[in-house]
């Protein structure tokens, strides 16, 4: 009682002003609260993520995106910059594995990894999920599967009309991406016949389309 | 939690745009119970009468700032993801300057002179057609201060990395800086309205 | 004798109920400040503004004028975009209607809605006019150069702990105090 009956005759602002270095010395307490090389995880979150691969991405899925033009995901490459220098999917961006977490990526973007294989790319989405980076995808397959089904499909001689068909929109794919078609017959590759149904004619999507849809993010500043 | 919510899409942009109103609300009705849609008020900063810019200012920088502070530290906001500005220093300490001395020509900042003009302050409305003119002027001449104004770019700049002190120390500082600031305020009234024999 | 002295009181009450209320504890409208700040940073991102909003009026009204001028001038192009959204779609553009009426509001419940022109007993009201709109001229000009006013910069960029916005802070108090000397006519 007599407690409340002090506290009530301490003046307001010395009330506030006593509240306001209790939290501020906590905070120095607290000191820094972005360590960055610890991480928390939940095992068992990603467990089930990893278990159900809602996390993976197909490369004729990209290669319909980037054929879109969509604009709403980072395609990042893993690899060394050499090695992106020599070849790179188109729209990609490099950023070494051990570059990922120095704050190129936000955490609210959808992010899409990839690396030679798969291996890499898997390694660096635990990483990011570690960092609760939000949507976090891998290619299946990696740049392997990307060459092996996008760039250079193949039809096999005795294959069905279906299996053609299908190989029709995969070589249209392929050309878009600068890719070769390639038909084999038995153990020799030979190259396909140009497409006899003239595909509509889509421009190749070039690096300021994917600038330009940054540029259009207005000012934010006062 | 995910905050910020907005860059974490919870809602649309078009959206965001009533929340933009929402928000400005509860701004204006702030600088208005303030007393910032009265110029003499404001301007009375400026001649050590009535602190309260003083006051209302840095109450609300602290509040903001341990706000913050703490949600980063529990983990529910990204700092990275919220927006400010880079530091562009010159050009910046000469805006403020110039800033200063059309605060106390003025009587407002642009934000104040909204709540004054909407409460029925002719001198507000005019400040505003000012401040229009003013940028006018700026994005006329604009090609010729183009390299001054991108000049001395330091990129975004937090404090603490540039002082290589700890966030939290760097907030505790803030706060004894102001609890200084607000008691050397008290007494700084207390001390004029003595002087001019009048009883506040 | 008795009846009279009831009306005098009883409009005495009624004067009193229309009289401007005090405004509120600086330090509590200062907390209310922060936290409107704080919804701000945690729904939307980012920080307060008002000058900005003003940006994109002055650019949209040079659209309308002159077109081909704002498309030209790397400044107002900015605000323009490109032509797919109208520039006064936009966020502060929202933030800053809404502040005209939170602030009409307050005013309206405290009774201190008034047209009235605010100034110092030792200057006139057409002289009050002009040092408004010069000092408002000073004031768009400054804060675009320092990209950003009192709420965008000091307020957003102080609470962020931004070296900038914090630099321009005391060169705000620094303007205005080196300019108070010579324009205490104004208001003392």
């Amino acid at each position: 009682m007599k407690m409340i009956e002090l506290l009530q005759k301490i003046d307001l602002k010395i009330k506030l002003a006593i509240i306001a270095i209790f939290l501020g010395i906590t905070a120095f307490i607290i000191s820094n609260p972005f360590d960055n090389s610890i991480a928390k995880i939940n095992v068992k979150n990603l467990a089930v993520m990893v278990q159900t691969e809602v996390d993976h991405v197909n490369v004729d899925e990209i290669a319909d995106w980037i054929i879109k033009d969509k604009s709403d995901y980072r395609l990042i490459d893993l690899r060394t910059e050499k090695e992106f220098n020599d070849y790179n999917i188109p729209t990609s961006e490099n950023i070494p594995i051990t570059n990922l977490l120095d704050g190129e990526l936000a955490r609210n973007e959808k992010i899409v990894l990839y690396s030679e294989g798969g291996i890499h790319s898997a390694q660096a989405w635990f990483l990011l999920k570690a960092k609760e980076y939000k949507s976090v995808y891998i290619l299946r397959g990696g740049l392997e599967e990307w060459k092996d089904r996008i760039l250079f499909p193949k039809l096999i001689s005795n294959a069905t009309p279906e299996d053609k068909a299908k190989f029709e929109i995969a070589s249209a794919i392929s050309r878009y991406f600068g890719g070769q078609p390639q038909i084999v017959t038995g153990s020799e590759i030979t190259l396909s016949v140009a497409n006899p149904n003239p595909t509509p004619k889509i421009q190749a999507p070039t690096g300021s389309s994917i600038g330009g849809a940054q540029k259009k993010k207005k000012r934010e500043g006062c | 939690m995910n905050a910020p919510f907005f860059k974490f899409d919870f809602f649309s942009a078009d959206f965001s745009l009533v929340i933009a109103f929402a928000i400005g609300i509860g701004f204006g009705f702030a600088l208005e119970r303030g007393g910032f849609g009265n110029a003499r008020i404001l301007a009375s900063q400026f001649y050590f009468t009535d602190m309260r810019v003083l006051k209302v200012m840095f109450s609300a920088i602290v509040t903001a700032m341990l706000g913050v502070f703490f949600f980063v530290a529990f983990g529910w906001l990204d700092l990275s993801l919220v927006y400010y500005t880079d530091t562009n220093l010159i050009p910046q300490v000469v805006g403020g300057l110039i800033l200063g001395v059309g605060f106390v020509v003025g009587g407002y900042c642009p934000g104040t002179s909204c709540v004054s003009a909407a409460t029925g302050r002719i001198d507000g409305v005019i400040y505003l057609l000012g401040v229009m003119a003013g940028i006018f002027v700026f994005g006329e001449i604009f090609p010729l201060i183009e390299g001054f104004y991108y000049s001395s770019n330091m990129g975004r700049v937090f404090l603490p990395d540039y002082l290589g002190l700890s966030y939290g120390m760097i907030v505790f500082l803030v706060v004894l800086m102001a609890v200084g600031a607000f008691a050397a305020a008290e007494w700084g009234e207390k001390k004029m309205a003595a002087k001019s024999g009048g009883v506040k | 004798m008795s009846s009279i002295t009831g009306i005098f009181s009883k409009e005495a009450v009624q004067e009193k109920i229309h009289e401007p209320k005090p405004y509120s504890n600086p330090y509590l409208v200062g907390i209310g400040l922060g936290l409107v700040l704080l919804a701000a940073f945690i729904i939307m991102g980012r920080g307060l503004g008002a000058s900005g909003a003003f940006s994109s009026l002055v650019a949209a009204g040079v659209q309308q004028v002159a077109p081909d001028h704002a498309a030209n001038n790397p400044y107002f192009k900015e605000y323009i975009g490109d032509g797919s959204t109208n520039p006064l779609k936009d966020w502060l553009v929202f933030e800053v209607l809404g502040v005209f009426v939170g602030g009409l509001i307050s005013g309206l419940l405290a009774h201190r809605v008034k047209k009235t022109v605010e100034k110092g007993d030792r200057i006139s009201v057409r002289n009050r006019l002009i040092f408004a709109f010069i000092g408002g001229g000073l004031m768009g000009f400054g804060a675009k150069l320092a990209r950003g006013c009192t709420s965008g910069q000091a307020l957003t960029g102080g609470a962020l702990l931004n070296l900038g916005s914090w630099a321009f802070m005391m060169m705000v108090f620094a303007g205005a105090y080196g300019m108070a000397y010579f324009m205490r006519r104004q208001w003392t």
